[in-house]
C-alpha cells in the first residue's frame, strides 16, 4: 500500500481558477517523487493542499487524499493539525519562510520539539543537536540567528526543522531553486541521504528535470493543473510518452553535450479560469489532432508503472524522434 | 588584433564596517566582435559587479576599460550616452524591466528618442527589432501592455529594446533564470542568432555552466572577486584546471539517471571562506591545498594557448 494516495483531487482558487484539476497520484513509502512542471501548473498548490495550508482563497473542491490509510480530508482541523510536523512536514523554497528571523535557531527547534512533539526541554536540546548533525550543520551554531547563516545553511536548518518530529512524508517546494549550483547539489545530497537513512518518503516539487534526474526515484509531470505522465525516473527520462515531457527533455542545455540544439516549446499554458475542453497541452502540441482538442485524454498505464494521459502515446517512439527536431515545434500555430 | 572590449586590471572595492572589501580584484579580459564570453561563478563572486563596471553602470575603483580602442573608463555626459547606445544590458527580470503603464510601442520608442535616432526611422527600426525576436506581426504587439504578455514574450521585448539602438556589445545577466523552462530555449536561441547575424560581442553572466556552454565559446570562472580560470568553454568543462572549476562542473545536474553522485570535490560553504588575508582565496575549500597556497596568492598564468589558471597546482589530481 502506498503511503499517500491522491485520488482525483481538485483545488480551486476564488471558486473559479481550477489550479489542481483531477490529480491522481500514489507516493510509495521510502521514495522521492519529483513533481515537475512550470510556474502556474499547480505543483505548489498540490503540495500546499496535501499539507492543508492553502491560502485563504484556495479550497479543495473534490477528490480524496488518503495518507497512512486515513482519508485526511475527512479529519477535523484539530486532527489535521496533529498530522502536520509529526507525520508530514514541509520545506519551503525560501528557508526564511520557515525560519523566524528574530529567534535563535535553538529556540525555534525547541518550540517545535516541545510544543508540537511534547519532548522535555532536555530531550529537545539533545534532539536539536542530533538534527543539526543530520543535515550537516555544526551543533555549535544552534545559538545563531537565521541571518547569520548563508542561504545553504538556512536551507539545511529548515530541513532540520521539517525533520524534527520524524515525519513519514516531507514535501519540499523548490528547495534548491534559489541556491547556487554547488549549494544546490549539497542540499540535494542531504535530502537523498535523509531519504535513504531514515526511510522517508518525499515529494520534491521542482521545475528542473535535471534535479529530478539527480535526486528522485519517481516523477510526476504536471501541466495546467493535471498530471500528464508518471513513472520511474529512469523510464520517463529514457522513454517519455507525453509530448510535453518529450519537449521538456530537449528544453535544457546539457553541460556535457557539445552539439545540442535546444528546442523551445512554443506558446504558453492555457488559462485555468476557463481551460479548453480537450487535452490541456493540445494548443502547444505538434502532434495534436481534432480529437485532442475535443476530448480530454484519460491517464492510461502503457508500460509497467508508467502512466500517461495522451491519445497518441502508442506512437511515442516515432514522436520522440520528431520531438527532437526544432522544426517540429515551429509547426504549432 | 583589435578587440571590441578590453578590460585591464579592474578593481572594485567597497568600505564595509571600516574595512576595505574587494568585490572585484584584478580582472582583465578581452572580447572580439562576434564572440560570446561567459562569466560564471556563484553569488558574491563578483561576476555581476564586473559586468556592471564593463557597461559603466558601476564606477571602477581601479583599472581601465577600452571599447573599440577608446578608453571609456571615465566617460561622462554625451560621450557616455553614446557608449550606452553601443553597449546594452539585457535585464534578468523581464517582469520589472518594462514600465507596466507603457505600451510596448512606447517602451520601444523611448530608447530611440533617448539616443537621438531620427523620428522617421523609428517605425522601421522597431519592426526590424520585433522581427528579430519573432514577435510578428508587429501590429499585434505594439499596443499591448506588459501585463498582457507572458514572461517569455516580455523577455523578447526586453531583448528587442536592447537591440534597437544598434549596439556592438550586449551583456546578459542571467537572461533566462526568471523564465519558465519551456521558453528558456527560445530566448537562448534568439540571443545566439542576434549575435551571429549582427556580429555582436556578447557577455553572459550566469551561475549555470550548462547555459554558458550553450551560448559561449570562451568562459571565465570567478571566485571571490578574482578570475581563477579562463579558457574555451568545452575544454574548461572537459578538463578543468582549477579545483574550483572542477567542483562547479561536477555540481551541474544533468537530465540523465546515470550520473556521478559522489561527494563534490570541495570543502565547506562559501560563507566560511575568508575574504582577506594572504594566499589563495580558495585554499580553505580546496582538497589539494599545500603550504604554498596559504603564503602566496597564485597569479593567473597561461597553461596552454587560450587557457589560464590561477592555481599553484600543475593540473588537478583526479
Amino acid at each position: 500500500m502506498s503511503l499517500l494516495e491522491i485520488d482525483d483531487l481538485r483545488v480551486t482558487y476564488a471558486g473559479r481558477v481550477r489550479a489542481v484539476d483531477g490529480v491522481t497520484l500514489d507516493v510509495p513509502q521510502g521514495s522521492i517523487t519529483g513533481l515537475v512542471g512550470e510556474s502556474g501548473c499547480g505543483k505548489s498548490t498540490l503540495g500546499r493542499a496535501l499539507m492543508g495550508v492553502l491560502p485563504g482563497v484556495g479550497a479543495i473542491t473534490g477528490g480524496r487524499i488518503v495518507f497512512e490509510g486515513r482519508d485526511i480530508l475527512a479529519l477535523s482541523e484539530r486532527e489535521r493539525r496533529a498530522l502536520r510536523w509529526r507525520r508530514m512536514s514541509f520545506i519551503p523554497q525560501t528557508a526564511m519562510n520557515a525560519l523566524d528571523p528574530v529567534q535563535r535557531l535553538s529556540a525555534q527547534m525547541r518550540e517545535v520539539l516541545m510544543e508540537r512533539g511534547g519532548l522535555s526541554r532536555q530531550d529537545a536540546a539533545l534532539r536539536a543537536v542530533e538534527l543539526f548533525r543530520l543535515v550537516g550543520l555544526d551543533p555549535a551554531r544552534l545559538a545563531a540567528y537565521p541571518h547569520q547563516f548563508s542561504g545553504g545553511m538556512r536551507q539545511r536548518a529548515s530541513i532540520a526543522l521539517a525533520l524534527a518530529l520524524s515525519p513519514a512524508l516531507v514535501i519540499a517546494d523548490e528547495p534548491v531553486t534559489a541556491l547556487d549550483v554547488i549549494v544546490q547539489r549539497q542540499i540535494l545530497d542531504v535530502l537523498r541521504h535523509l531519504q535513504s537513512s531514515l526511510g522517508l518518503a518525499m515529494i520534491l516539487v521542482t521545475h528542473d528535470m535535471a534535479v529530478v534526474a539527480y535526486a528522485c526515484d519517481r516523477v510526476a509531470v504536471m501541466y495546467a493543473g493535471q498530471i500528464v505522465e508518471t513513472g520511474p525516473v529512469a523510464e520517463v527520462l529514457a522513454r517519455p510518452l507525453h509530448p510535453y515531457t518529450m519537449g521538456l527533455t530537449h528544453a535544457f542545455p546539457d553541460v556535457h553535450d557539445a552539439h545540442m540544439t535546444l528546442v523551445p516549446i512554443e506558446g504558453s499554458p492555457p488559462s485555468l479560469l476557463n481551460p479548453p475542453p480537450g487535452c490541456r497541452f493540445a494548443a502547444r502540441c505538434p502532434f495534436a489532432d481534432a480529437r485532442c482538442h475535443a476530448e480530454a485524454p484519460p491517464p492510461r498505464m502503457l508500460a509497467p508503472d508508467h502512466r500517461v494521459a495522451c491519445f497518441h502515446a502508442e506512437d511515442a517512439p516515432a514522436l520522440r524522434r520528431r520531438a527532437a527536431e526544432p522544426a517540429t515545434w515551429l509547426t504549432v500555430p | 588584433m583589435s578587440h571590441l572590449l578590453e578590460a585591464i586590471g579592474l578593481e572594485k572595492t567597497f568600505r564595509s564596517h571600516g574595512r576595505e572589501v574587494h568585490a572585484v580584484a584584478d580582472v582583465s579580459l578581452r572580447l572580439s566582435a562576434g564572440e560570446a564570453l561567459g562569466i560564471v561563478g556563484e553569488s558574491g563572486c563578483g561576476k555581476t559587479t564586473t559586468a556592471r563596471m564593463l557597461l559603466r553602470l558601476e564606477e571602477v575603483s581601479a583599472g581601465t576599460i577600452l571599447f573599440e580602442n577608446d578608453d571609456i573608463t571615465h566617460l561622462r555626459g554625451a560621450a557616455l550616452r553614446q557608449f550606452r547606445a553601443r553597449a546594452q544590458l539585457v535585464f534578468q527580470n523581464p517582469f520589472d524591466a518594462l514600465n507596466p503603464r507603457f505600451s510596448i510601442r512606447r517602451s520601444l520608442t523611448e530608447p530611440l528618442r533617448n539616443f537621438g535616432v531620427p523620428r522617421a526611422e523609428h517605425t522601421d527600426r522597431i519592426h526590424d527589432a520585433l522581427a528579430r525576436v519573432r514577435l510578428t506581426p508587429p501590429a499585434a504587439w505594439l499596443d499591448r501592455h506588459p501585463h498582457e504578455l507572458s514572461g517569455g514574450q516580455l523577455q523578447r521585448v526586453v531583448l528587442a529594446r536592447a537591440l534597437l539602438p544598434g549596439p556592438r556589445l550586449i551583456v546578459a545577466d542571467e537572461p533566462v533564470s526568471m523564465l519558465d523552462v519551456s521558453v528558456r530555449a527560445g530566448i537562448l536561441n534568439l540571443l545566439r542568432e542576434a549575435r551571429d547575424t549582427l556580429g555582436l560581442g556578447a557577455i553572459y553572466i550566469s551561475h549555470d555552466l550548462a547555459l554558458i556552454r550553450y551560448v559561449c565559446e570562451r568562459t571565465i570562472v570567478m571566485y571571490l572577486g578574482r578570475i581563477v580560470e579562463e579558457g574555451p568553454t568545452a575544454e574548461l568543462i572537459a578538463a578543468p584546471a582549477h579545483p574550483y572549476t572542477r567542483a562547479l562542473v561536477a555540481a551541474v545536474p544533468v537530465a540523465h539517471v546515470d550520473q556521478d553522485r559522489s561527494a563534490l570535490p570541495i570543502r565547506g560553504n562559501l560563507s566560511d571562506a575568508p575574504r582577506t588575508g594572504a594566499g589563495c582565496a580558495f585554499q580553505d575549500r580546496c582538497l589539494h591545498a599545500m603550504a604554498r597556497c596559504s603564503d602566496e596568492t597564485p597569479a593567473l598564468r597561461m597553461i596552454s594557448p587560450g587557457r589560464k589558471v590561477a592555481c599553484h597546482l600543475d593540473g588537478v589530481p583526479s
